[in-house]
């Protein structure tokens, strides 16, 4: 095959050139599969999670209602707005794990599991026709207890009855939160075995889905209104709460839609960046390269090469670093779509039907591949080759001392040792190459320290929820109960030093024009509660005279606009109505909208004086108790309410609230930091390659250095110190990024994430490990460029013309 | 753009095929400039071999890098084969010279990445003279013609100074150009390698090619069929080492020294 000679001496250029080649290409590749895992993981969730969940018929609106038959089903799937409506009895329990231990268990019958309407499960392993005694386990669950058809699974109901079931099927179901998010455990049975276990045969949830609209809020929850109003409430059954499922999504999409979406965006913004950071090291290369070549650039010319052979030829290098660059990137990419698909997947629990890349992704890639290094090369090629066939010949204006005021300085630089004049001096020659480096490695130290604040504001932002959950543990009461009752035996445990009941009902706003809002939590509580110690972003708590006004969360008002401190607003809880006052609003913590309001005041709007319905307590109140005493408290509490009859339902500790929620935020940072990690190589990258094009062009100056007697010691020395102050520059520089870097980065994912607005914390913690971090970039990526400047021979340096 | 070749054109008068008239060159320094060139008038004929020589700073490289283009000059004009080259736009005179000129550097100047072949199928290439596929082919054969063919594969630091020297006038020759320019070609080599090289240059003229080299060694410029001397940019002396009577002041017309036309005189 004959290739023209012109694209040869391209090649073997870069092939002579292998390391800094290879620097430019993996620098590149970096880039391009981090965009590329991040498109690609997107869209095999997109497929495997969104187009599963689709394919179930997910509900619209979920509706919690009073124990009914399936004669109200009927009734419901009779309305023109209803599409399709599922029955579902969920009931709460524990369930015997592999350590001996009690876990959190969510029990759900359907009249039958192989012909569900809404929300349809898909069988795993095993069979779905389930008789008494027999239970299907969601997947998670099934993993997570270690627990596999054939075995048997031992459930304790609130009477403290424990039966045994054989597991006969494993399902997965799309809809619910996983084991892995909730630590619950989630099985499948009929009512049947329900009965067998004591429990009356009723259901208590019902599925919806609309017929038309069915991703519009408003129509949805219109619907859910009539239905309520139609049909629920005319047949004697009360509604609980009402719904759109999921966190915050859309009706018909995902529960975690809103969340997933958010966090890929970000990770697709650091991506990009991770590309447009390699384009440092791109026209670092690649002007070295052109300044290295004047000469031979000046005999081409001589020879016959016209300006457009010589531009075309430059292209074609660059073009090649990308497509090797591209050739390692691609499958990178699809390895690293695969790694984050699968974290997804075990994350909110759906399959990975097939890992491949999408034709999309590949254009992606491609384009971003080819595009950015042939852009960012364009000007340094059309101004290399730009020179005079004489100047670049003779070399006339290249290589003279700079003589901005910076280099004034250096020169008068004296009282410092001469390996570091003469490393400062070098790392200030040629500017340009030294703004693109610090650019890289300034944007990628901005982005670390990022990530780290991010960190540091959740775990603030979680400090501020944890204000609203001020116990040690809380025990719910089901039937409600009198409020000294409940205190009274609360505070007869002596591990216990303060113990307080809390009322709580469902209601909604009633508007000025008679319309009404979504529901929403309201509570009764003491005005000096000691379980809860609100952040009030405006206004002021509640106080002992307050009798009709109210303290109400900055999530409320997000949802219903016009209201603010001062509005007055009617409340309606049942068919009871009240007018209050706003007087102060909390930050958001996670509860949705929610209204607090003085005990007394509770009690007259819902007509249940002196009822609480969950019991919160402290063990000292200087304090929280450890989580072993936490454990202690709640197990007593627990042991307590159910021999006084009081309530048999599970306890929660504040530890246990905090322990699955930190793991999971955790599991985030953990992709955000192999973003940070990506983005830090492709630094580090840049600087070995900015350094080595630096010890290339000094070949002379070194070649005289070691002449004179400089050992190999002080030679290095010259290069690491260099590098050092490169690497330490772009620390002061990302340093002062990194600030507003890090409020958007945290607002970003803490919007996505958790839905709330940000308090932002600055990591310092971040900062001084970016330092540590470029330090040893920097020393790092100086070695292989110092030891080669060591290993110059003489005839290297005189043969370097 | 087609570059017509000077062989394929009527443009020499009376066998003149080089024609420099009142060149001046000033090279603009940080005092009042470096006067180089200060008024040069020669011509160069058709199959001559012409030496120029002078001292180190004469300004040689200057006439030289003019009657190649590399470098334009103040005032005063260069014609070959009757084009004025200065007049060319940079595109036009590079393709022209790639065609019409070859030039020779006292360092050689050989791309170092590429092998000694390839140094030589670059020039085909640029000019896209030869046919893809029979550019190695004659890069053998010029590599051949130079004495160093078994060298062809070799990258340029691998082979002694005298024999870049080769290749680079094998290089010089691939596009077959009528006139070879050439700046101290011999001054870094010992004299045996000197002698070999100057060899290699007789034959190129009597090949029908032009020869203008320049050289600070009287010595090789003896062996020239004429020498001109320069001193402080102006020519001072001229002298022929031929046979044929031409006793001509310098600057003068002369007749061509052989009727017969290069192209056909390297066919035969
Ligand atoms: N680019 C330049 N800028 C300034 N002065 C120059 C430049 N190039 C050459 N000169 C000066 O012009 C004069 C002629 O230089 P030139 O290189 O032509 O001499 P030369 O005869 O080739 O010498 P040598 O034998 O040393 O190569 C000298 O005085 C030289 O210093
Ligand atoms: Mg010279």
């Amino acid at each position: 095959m004959h290739i023209p000679t012109r694209w040869i001496k391209i090649l073997k250029d870069i092939w002579s050139n292998r390391s800094r080649s290879l620097l430019v290409i993996f620098s590149i590749a970096i880039g391009v599969a981090s965009v590329g895992m991040i498109t690609n993981a997107g869209l095999m969730v997109q497929r495997d999670l969104y187009g599963s969940f689709a394919e179930g018929n997910p509900a619209s609106l979920e509706i919690y209602i009073s124990p009914f038959q399936q004669d109200l089903t009927s009734a419901v799937e009779a309305m023109r707005e209803v599409e399709d409506v599922q029955a579902r009895r969920v009931e709460r329990a524990s369930v015997l794990n592999g350590e001996g231990d009690w876990d959190d268990l969510t029990l759900i019958a359907f009249p039958d599991l192989t012909e569900l309407e809404v929300n349809q499960l898909n069988l795993v392993e095993g069979r779905m026709s389930l008789g008494v005694r027999e239970i299907a386990l969601e997947k998670q669950s099934a993993e997570g207890l270690g627990l596999a058809v054939g075995d048997t699974f031992t459930v304790k109901m609130d009477d403290d009855r424990t039966y045994d079931l054989d597991v006969v099927g494993i399902v997965h179901d799309l809809y619910g939160m996983p084991y892995a998010l909730l630590g619950e455990v989630t099985g499948y049975l009929n009512l049947d075995s329900l009965k067998w276990m004591g429990k009356p045969s009723y259901y208590n949830k019902l599925d919806v889905v609309v017929a038309e609209n069915k991703f519009d809020q408003e129509h949805v929850l219109g619907v859910g209104n009539s239905i309520r109003d139609r049909v629920i409430e005319p047949s004697g059954h009360k509604v609980g709460s009402m719904g759109v499922p999921g966190l915050g999504s859309d009706p018909g999409k995902h529960w975690a839609e809103d969340q997933i979406d958010g966090f890929l965006l970000i990770l697709q913004i650091m991506g990009v960046m991770a590309v447009l950071l390699s384009g440092g090291l791109v026209v670092n290369t690649v002007s070295a390269t052109l300044v290295q070549q004047i000469k031979q650039i000046g005999i081409m010319r001589s020879i016959g090469a016209v300006r457009g052979q010589l531009i075309a030829m430059y292209f074609f290098n660059v073009l090649a670093y990308s497509v090797l660059g591209l050739a390692v990137a691609l499958p990178l990419g699809l390895l690293g779509s695969w790694w984050l698909a699968e974290f997804a997947a075990g994350f909110v629990n759906f399959d990975l039907t097939t890992v491949n890349i999408s034709w999309q992704v590949l254009t992606l890639q491609i384009t971003l591949g080819l595009l950015m290094p042939l852009g960012v090369a364009i000007y340094p090629i059309l101004s290399g080759t730009r020179m005079s066939v004489y100047d670049a010949i003779y070399q006339y204006g290249i290589g003279s001392e700079g003589s901005g005021w910076l280099d004034r300085v250096l020169m008068n630089v004296r009282n410092l040792a001469p390996p570091i004049v003469l490393s400062l001096r070098n790392t200030f020659r040629n500017k340009a190459r030294l703004v693109f480096t610090l650019l890289t490695l300034t944007l990628a130290g901005a982005m670390f320290i990022a990530v780290f604040s991010t960190r540091a504001s959740l775990t603030v932002q979680i400090e501020n929820v944890a204000r609203y959950v001020a116990f040690d543990a809380a025990l719910g009461l089901p039937y409600g109960s009198r409020k000294q009752t409940v205190e009274r035996e609360a505070l007869r445990i002596p591990e216990i030093s303060a113990a307080e009941g809390w009322a709580q009902s469902i209601g909604v706003i009633v508007r000025e024009d008679g319309s009404e809002s979504g529901e929403l939590e309201i509570v009764g509580l003491p005005y000096d509660a000691a379980t809860i110690d609100p952040l009030m972003i405006e206004g002021r708590w509640l106080e002992a005279s307050d009798t009709s006004k109210i303290v109400v969360n900055d999530d409320l008002l997000d949802e219903e606009s016009g209201i603010g401190i001062g509005s007055e607003i009617r409340l309606k809880i049942g068919n009871r109505e009240r007018t209050y006052q706003i007087v102060g609003v909390t930050s958001k913590h996670l509860s949705g909208s929610r209204i607090y309001m003085e005990y007394g005041s509770f009690g007259q709007l819902t007509n249940r004086p002196n009822q609480v319905d969950t019991i919160r307590v402290r063990g000292n109140l200087e304090t929280f108790g450890s989580n072993v005493e936490q454990d202690v408290i709640a197990f007593q509490l627990e042991n307590r309410f159910e021999n006084a009859n009081l309530s048999k339902s599970s306890s929660i500790t504040r530890h246990a609230i905090f322990g699955d929620f930190t793991d999971v935020f955790d599991l985030i940072l953990v992709v955000l930091m192999v973003m940070a990690g990506l983005l830090a190589l492709v630094g580090g990258l840049g600087l070995t390659g900015t350094l080595g094009i630096n010890v290339l062009e000094r070949t002379r100056e070194i070649g005289v250095l070691r002449a004179v007697g400089a050992s190999n010691v002080s030679v290095r020395q010259v290069i690491v110190i260099e590098g050092v102050v490169v690497g330490l520059i772009s620390w002061v520089l990302g340093a002062l990024l990194s600030g507003p870097s890090g409020r958007a980065l945290a607002g970003a994912v803490i919007n996505a994430v958790m839905q709330a607005d940000l308090s932002y914390t600055y990591s310092f913690t971040g900062l001084l490990l970016w330092l540590v971090v470029v330090g040893f970039i920097a020393v790092f990526s100086s070695l292989a460029p110092a030891r080669s400047a060591v290993r110059l021979t003489v005839r290297e340096v005189l043969d370097y013309e | 753009m087609e570059i017509a070749k000077i062989s394929d054109t009527n443009g020499r008068e009376n066998g003149t095929l080089i024609k420099v008239k009142d060149l001046v060159k000033v090279y603009p320094t940080a005092a009042n400039g470096v006067e180089a060139l200060k008024g040069v008038n020669l011509e160069v004929h058709e199959g001559e071999f012409l030496a120029i020589f002078g001292k180190s700073g004469a300004g040689k490289s200057t006439l030289i890098n003019m009657i190649t283009g590399i470098d334009s000059p103040d005032s005063g004009e260069v014609q070959i084969g009757g084009v004025s080259i200065h007049s060319m736009g940079d595109d036009e005179l590079t393709r022209w010279r790639g065609r019409n000129l070859g030039v020779v550097y006292q360092f050689f100047q050989l791309l170092p990445t590429l092998t000694l072949a390839e140094n030589i199928t670059l020039v085909m290439d640029f000019c896209d003279t030869y046919p893809l596929a029979k550019r190695s082919d004659r890069a053998l054969q010029l590599l051949d013609q130079v004495g160093i063919r078994e060298h062809a594969y070799k990258v340029p630091s691998k082979i002694s100074g005298g024999q870049q020297q080769r290749v680079a006038i094998a290089r010089a020759l691939a596009n077959d150009p009528d006139v070879i320019v050439a700046d101290e070609p011999i001054g870094n080599l010992d004299s045996q390698t000197a002698d070999d090289i100057y060899d290699l240059f007789s034959d190129l003229v009597s090949l029908g090619k032009t020869l203008v080299i320049v050289t600070h060694d009287r010595e090789i410029a003896e062996r020239a069929s004429r020498i001109l001397e320069i001193s402080d940019g102006r020519i001072i002396s001229g002298r022929s080492n031929d046979a044929p009577s031409n006793e001509r002041s310098t600057g003068e017309a002369a007749p061509s020294p052989n009727l017969v036309p290069p192209r056909i005189r390297a066919a035969i």
